[in-house]
């Protein structure tokens, strides 16, 4: 098994991980951080919530992972947690559809977060979104939040989302009117049911 | 207008604009990023398009002659090579498989499709007259090192200045600086530590009051005006590109300079062709010395300090398992009876700490003691002010991480190493920690202890390069 990086991509510490029979057997990927980084990281506890499964609590160094890879453009982070990703969506029957990035966003961002979270850990997925406005939902008021008309339209045919099980993925879930804009469009175009996935949850 | 042109310049085909200064003295001798620059965009455009200044793509991609086509990338900013550090990825700006540096991304990510300004219009003359406002009194040691390095900047050759901790390094270079400024050169003073460059620039401020000069560090604030006289951070070299005539590197065993390669390339490419690089250190590496014999460079020793004292030689006593006593909530009695003792002599004290975790494990079992006693860490915003607490003697100790290795000065200050054989605490550390002691003439000698769970090799260097110095001090020079 060749490893992609030699020292963590977080700390810069040399990696020295052991090819165990473990890490062979069951072909987890190379790690890209190092131990003491990654237990740095706090999972969501699991609430039952089927609706919305999440897997980190957004603490200090996730805030500080975030910012390095949304706002510093530090695509390669996408892999930090591919691990925990790929093992927590490559089962689901439903049809992964990422939140997607305004396209003058995109361009600034230089790349689709959510989608390369995803492509890192090697989940197909489809593209039923656009973003129709530049505004992101953390700068308003609560009251602006509930009353902004649809942030999202529909990208494929109607026929493509009905009766269809879908699975939306998010970076961070923080008041949930991204998600539940995207799931209302797509349960009145007639999705059977619309569940959603983030890596993160505050 | 002509006879302000330097004779370097090579007349282009500019395109007729009026220049204004303050963008002109801005990009001189600077490579910027096109699309974020302190101007307005279209300005920009137009000085692109009259070849006043010129684009480059921050990457370089270099494709290997051979059948694997392999791809070799290169950083145009910070000059990295290292392969690894380079992460090639779909882009949606370029809409090609495109590539970034991760080595300078801390100052803004450069891709292949990133363009980077350069300078290329008319340079004018620098300043001649510069009027040094110091009236210090030199040691025949001092003295001897400024005016070999001055001899140095002359016949353009590099010079190490090996100067012990408390040798007064700062001074020597005001004379070679003012006779580099007076022959209309462009000098910048580099170091790897922001507060080295805090501590300095008002010091050069005071000493040049004529000169303009600007400090950058990160998160500087926009100076106004073209400064002669540069002083900034080894990190902030990346953001310039064949600008200085003469350049000084302070402190340049200093974490991260030593261990970080592209820092190292920076001071090269920062320099106007062949232009002369002088190094000041109290612990110059093997590399260094090797270069100076081979390549020929300058070279001043001090072995001694200003006040003609010779160096506190540290003390080592042994603490076994102090990690795990203070994981347990308890501090080892030999470091208690240590601090006490300071505490009844009034004396203020430092002990320096391995990693922040056991530092922060440690403080509150300190402040048991006596409450007064904080702790500073890399991080911490209060830092200096925290510094100044334990010089005014509002504090009586503080606890601290490697920060605090170099640039302070508190007077009869006393100083305790714990876990002296961490990996952290090389040699070159562990001699500028010591150097913290016995600075000021009223108390030349004190307290430098090394608390440690095993004698490391690196305790043993330090302390024989301090005995070694210490001979050679009082062999050698008479004051
Ligand atoms: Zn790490
Ligand atoms: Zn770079
Ligand atoms: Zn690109």
């Amino acid at each position: 098994m060749k490893r992609e990086v030699t020292n963590c991509l977080l700390c810069n510490a040399p990696l020295n991980e052991m090819i165990t029979w473990k890490t062979l057997l069951t072909n987890a990927y190379p790690k890209m951080i190092c131990q003491d980084c990654e237990n740095k990281f706090e999972l969501y506890p699991q609430t039952g919530d089927e609706e919305v499964i999440a897997l980190y609590q957004y603490n200090e160094v996730m805030k500080d992972y975030l910012h390095l890879y949304k706002f510093m453009h530090d695509v390669v982070l996408a892999k930090v947690f591919r691990d925990h990703i790929h093992k927590s969506l490559t089962k689901k029957e439903a049809i992964i559809v990422p939140i997607p990035m305004h396209p003058v966003k995109l361009k600034e961002r230089t790349f689709a977060h959510v989608d390369e979270l995803l492509i890192a850990a090697n989940i197909n997925f489809e593209h039923f979104l656009d973003k129709i406005t530049m505004e992101t939902q953390g700068e308003k008021t609560r009251e602006e939040r509930i009353t902004t008309p649809q942030i999202f339209k529909l990208k494929v045919s109607t026929d493509q989302v009905k009766d269809q099980d879908i699975l939306l993925i998010d970076d961070i879930y923080t008041t949930g009117t991204t998600i539940s804009h995207a799931k209302n469009l797509l349960l009145e175009t007639g999705a059977n049911s619309v569940t959603a996935f983030t890596l993160i949850r505050v | 207008m002509h006879k302000k042109l330097s004779k370097q310049n090579d007349y282009r085909n500019y395109k007729g604009i009026m220049i204004e200064p303050q963008i002109r003295d801005f990009f001189i001798g600077r490579i910027w990023t096109r699309n974020n620059t302190p101007f307005p965009k279209e300005k920009i455009e137009k000085y692109i398009n009259s070849n006043h200044l010129s684009i480059r793509s921050a990457i370089t991609v270099i494709q290997s002659p051979n059948l694997f086509k392999q791809k070799f990338f290169k950083c145009n900013r910070c000059h990295n090579e290292n392969q690894e550090e380079f992460i090639q990825f779909e882009c949606a700006r370029c809409n090609e498989l495109c590539v970034y540096c991760r080595h300078c991304i801390n100052m803004g990510r450069m891709s292949r499709c990133t363009d980077l300004i350069v300078w290329s219009g008319p340079v004018p003359n620098f300043k001649h007259h510069h009027e040094l406002a110091w009236e210090g009194k030199f040691t025949k040691a001092q003295e001897q090192a400024s005016n070999e390095l001055i001899a140095s900047i002359n016949l353009k050759r590099n010079h190490l200045i090996h100067a012990v901790c408390g040798a007064g390094k700062t001074e020597i270079l005001f004379p070679a600086v003012h006779f580099a400024l007076n022959k209309g050169l462009r000098v910048c003073v580099a170091t790897p530590r922001t507060d080295v460059v805090l501590e300095l620039f008002p010091r050069f401020q005071k000493v040049f009051p004529n000169t303009i000069l600007h400090a950058y560090y990160g998160g500087s604030p926009k100076q106004p005006g073209f400064a002669q006289l540069v002083i900034a951070t080894t990190h902030q070299l990346f953001r310039f590109e064949k600008a200085f005539d003469v350049v000084i590197v302070d402190e340049a065993d200093a974490f991260p300079y030593t261990s970080d390669q592209a820092l190292q390339k920076a001071v090269y490419k920062v320099r106007k062709n062949e232009a002369p690089i002088a190094f000041v250190t109290a612990t110059p590496s093997l590399k260094i010395l090797s270069q100076v014999k081979q390549e020929n460079w300058g070279h001043s020793f001090i072995p001694r300090r200003y006040h003609g004292y010779p160096l506190p030689v540290p003390r080592f006593v042994s603490l076994w398992s102090y990690d795990k006593k203070i994981n347990k909530g308890k501090l080892p009695p030999k470091l208690i009876s240590w601090m006490k003792t300071r505490l009844e002599q009034k004396a203020p004290f430092l002990i320096f700490f391995p990693t922040i975790q056991l530092m922060e494990l440690a403080t509150p079992l300190f402040q048991e003691i006596d409450p007064k006693i904080i702790s500073v860490h890399a991080e911490d915003p209060n830092r200096k002010e925290k510094v100044v607490k334990l010089r005014n003697e509002e504090i009586p100790g503080l606890l601290t991480t490697t920060i605090l290795e170099r640039g302070i000065t508190i007077k009869n200050v006393q100083v305790a190493v714990v876990g002296a054989e961490s990996k952290i605490f090389t040699s070159s550390a562990l001699i500028q920690i010591s150097g913290r002691v016995g600075r000021n003439v009223q108390f030349p000698d004190g307290e430098i202890v090394f608390f440690h769970h095993g004698i490391t090799m690196e305790m043993d260097v330090a302390r024989e390069e301090i005995l070694r110095l210490n001979k050679e001090g009082f062999e050698k020079v008479t004051v």
